[in-house]
């Protein structure tokens, strides 16, 4: 009992301290999310016309980040989930820092589509009017019914650490007895139902993963209007991006949280997720060539002219950073497995997941740039509302994620003492848990 | 059934563009100004294009005026998430503007540009803002999908004029070129070269059913199985 009781108070530091930089952060982030609630009213009393939106780039910024955002929550939560389904234990300290970091790309995403639409007033049309036709809809239904689980997921995994974070830091007690839905059962019975909830969660939180990022493909991927996303390849593609994503973003977060919240996460695992990212790699390339070689050997005039405005357009720089910064250079500095130190796994994985946006952009722009009639030439450029208001949700979305840093333990505690404390071992949990 | 539709023969166009000024003024369609047309923000219910084909000597220049084609299987339709654009009885694609959410989707599905977005609140100069049209029709459910001016954020288009099409089946007035004085959508009524017909594309007596069988008939874009309502008739 002693021991487990200091174990616990070491894991929870961070929770209870804060320092001036996290301090100045928090302000920072709230400076940035004011500036874009000032955007944002530009926005609402002007119109969309305060974008740099027009025609033929009816979507722009807004909708390269939901897409974006959609595949970082979906890859997070496959890693999440490959750990409990699988029982990978080595994996399971990252699982909750996953979790969060797809609840939050999640919340994210959904930000950004209210922003896009011109009368958000009336989103409560989906739900009195939804037309079951409509790919937005089986999106909409598809994104609730997995922010559901990862809600439901992510409280039955962080339950028990909430309670003992309450019995640590007694000033919060009546915070975290509301985070834990007034459910503080710890006793071993609890827990073990816990466990099992959690692992059924798992198993159907892959596939709805799988679904989700499929879906907001298919949102773009059904248009035979746009001849750049009208390819049965685009789903599979957005699965293979947002997995190498997701787990780019976990690793960024998990060694960010290292290294400024002093969470213990072994230098092992780290590698072990560098090696990950390598054998991902090869796939995104595999899928840009698989596309590539198609349109440009058949040249069928819409897509190769599309495909043209990618790899050549004024766009092209995009293409290319993503091909180069984003997938050659982060495979050629964790390629060796000497070298997938921390501090240069997480760089990599800086690399992929600031370049998959990137990728983002070139899937969803040029295409809708093509016109089939002979319109003039379109271009899309941006304007200062639009990316204070990104600003803004990146700002938000970090301090949701700090916020949660300071409110519950990122790694899960029985980790801290008790590394066998997965199935074969309930005494060890049903020890900790009284302690 | 009634299936209205438009037939245009190019060999009559005259590229006055009286047929789109006539679209304006009909349906209260906003002006941009030179600003928004310069970032393609313009609204053109009905658009007038120019494309020049081959290369010098051998040029043609081409000119057409391209409305909604209020295709039989229209891309737009299905893709609506609040089921605020739909192919009414009469085979017309129309929008519901009060119930559209402005998410743009229907734009990035019709591969003919057909459909246009309110990036600000309409505004129209003084002269044209003064002589709005009144009308106003609404569905079956009340939702207005005719004429009067749209609010900011929603997406609009060519309605093959419903208002005057349900004002005379209201009234009993003929309808359709083929009868003298019969009621057309504006773009018809104004072509002074007689090259836009409007009418029923069921009803073997119309103009515009012989007109689409002709052997000039064609469709923009056919391949992409769209079957728009609208004929082109080439040039010779």
């Amino acid at each position: 009992m002693e021991s487990n009781t200091t174990g616990v108070s070491s894991a929870l530091r961070p929770l209870a301290e804060t320092t001036w930089r996290f301090r100045i952060l928090v302000v920072l982030l709230f400076a940035v999310i004011g500036w874009a609630l000032y955007a944002y009213s530009v926005q609402l009393s002007v119109g969309l016309g305060s974008t740099g939106m027009n025609a033929p780039a009816y979507w722009g910024v807004y909708i390269v980040n939901f897409v974006y955002l959609i595949g970082l929550s979906a890859g997070g939560v496959i890693v999440a989930s490959l750990a409990y389904v699988f029982n990978l234990k080595e994996y399971k300290p990252i699982a909750r820092i996953a979790e969060l970091l797809a609840i939050m790309c999640l919340i994210m995403a959904m930000i950004f589509v209210t922003l896009d639409v011109g009368r958000p007033e009336r989103l409560v049309n989906i739900v009195l009017f939804g037309n079951p036709w409509s790919p937005l809809v089986w999106d909409f239904i598809v994104i609730m019914i997995y922010l559901a689980i990862c809600l439901v997921y992510g409280y039955l995994g962080t339950r028990s650490d909430i309670v003992a974070a309450m019995k640590a830091i007694p000033k919060r007690a009546r915070l975290y007895r509301m985070l834990a839905l007034w459910y503080t059962d710890v006793s071993p019975e609890a827990r073990k139902k816990d466990e099992r909830t959690l692992r059924i969660i798992a198993m159907a939180a892959l596939p709805m993963a799988i679904a989700l990022h499929s879906v907001t493909a298919w949102i773009l991927g059904l248009m035979k209007a746009q001849p750049g996303w009208h390819t049965a390849l685009l789903a599979p593609l957005f699965v293979a991006s947002a997995i190498i994503s997701g787990l780019a973003l976990v690793v960024v977060a998990t060694v960010a949280s290292r290294r400024f919240l002093h969470v213990q996460i072994p230098d092992a695992l780290i590698s072990r997720l560098g090696r990950f990212l390598v054998w991902l790699i090869p796939i995104d390339f595999y899928f840009a060539f698989a596309e590539i070689i198609t349109i440009q050997y058949g040249r069928e005039p819409a897509q190769f002219s599309t495909l043209q405005d990618v790899v050549l357009g004024p766009l092209a720089w995009s293409f290319w950073t993503e091909m180069i910064v984003g997938l050659l250079i982060p495979f050629l500095l964790i390629v060796r497995a000497k070298d997938r130190t921390p501090r240069r796994v997480g760089l990599a994985a800086l690399l992929i997941f600031v370049g998959v946006f990137f990728k983002r952009i070139d899937i969803v722009i040029p295409s809708l740039i093509f016109r089939w009639l002979p319109f003039p030439p379109g271009g899309y450029t941006p304007t200062w509302v639009e990316l204070s208001l990104m600003a803004g949700v990146y700002a938000f979305g970090v301090l949701f994620f700090v916020t949660f840093a300071k409110l519950f333990p990122l790694v899960p505690l029985e980790r801290e003492h008790e590394p066998e404390a997965a199935e074969e071992a309930p005494h060890a949990e049903a020890l900790l848990a009284e302690g | 059934m009634v299936r209205w539709g438009l037939v245009i023969d190019l060999d009559k166009c005259t590229a006055c563009q009286a047929c789109v000024v006539a679209c304006r003024v009909e349906n209260n369609v906003p002006i941009g100004g030179e600003e928004e047309v310069r970032k393609e923000r313009a609204i053109f219910w009905n658009q007038f294009f120019s494309e020049i084909h081959g290369e010098y000597p051998n040029v043609r220049l081409h000119m057409f005026p391209r409305p909604c084609m209020h295709c039989e299987d229209p891309p737009c339709v299905p893709v609506c998430p609040v089921d605020a654009t739909y192919k009414d009885k009469d085979g017309r694609v129309l929008v519901r503007y009060d119930k559209c959410i402005g998410c743009r989707y229907c734009m990035v599905a019709c591969p003919y540009g057909a459909r246009y977005f309110n990036w600000f609140t309409p505004e129209y100069g003084e002269g044209h803002g003064n002589h709005l049209n009144p009308d106003v029709v609404r569905d079956g459910e009340g939702w207005i999908v005719g004429p009067s001016p749209r609010p900011r954020g929603v997406v609009e288009k060519c309605t093959l004029c419903v208002q005057r099409i349900e004002r005379a089946k209201e009234e009993g007035t003929p309808l359709g070129s083929e009868h003298e004085g019969g009621v057309v959508s504006a773009c018809a009524q104004t072509c002074p070269a007689f090259a836009i017909s409007f009418g029923d594309l069921e009803d073997p007596s119309s103009d515009v059913y012989r007109l689409s069988k002709d052997k000039r008939a064609f469709r923009l874009l056919e391949d992409l199985g769209t079957r728009p309502q609208v004929y082109y008739l080439s040039e010779g």
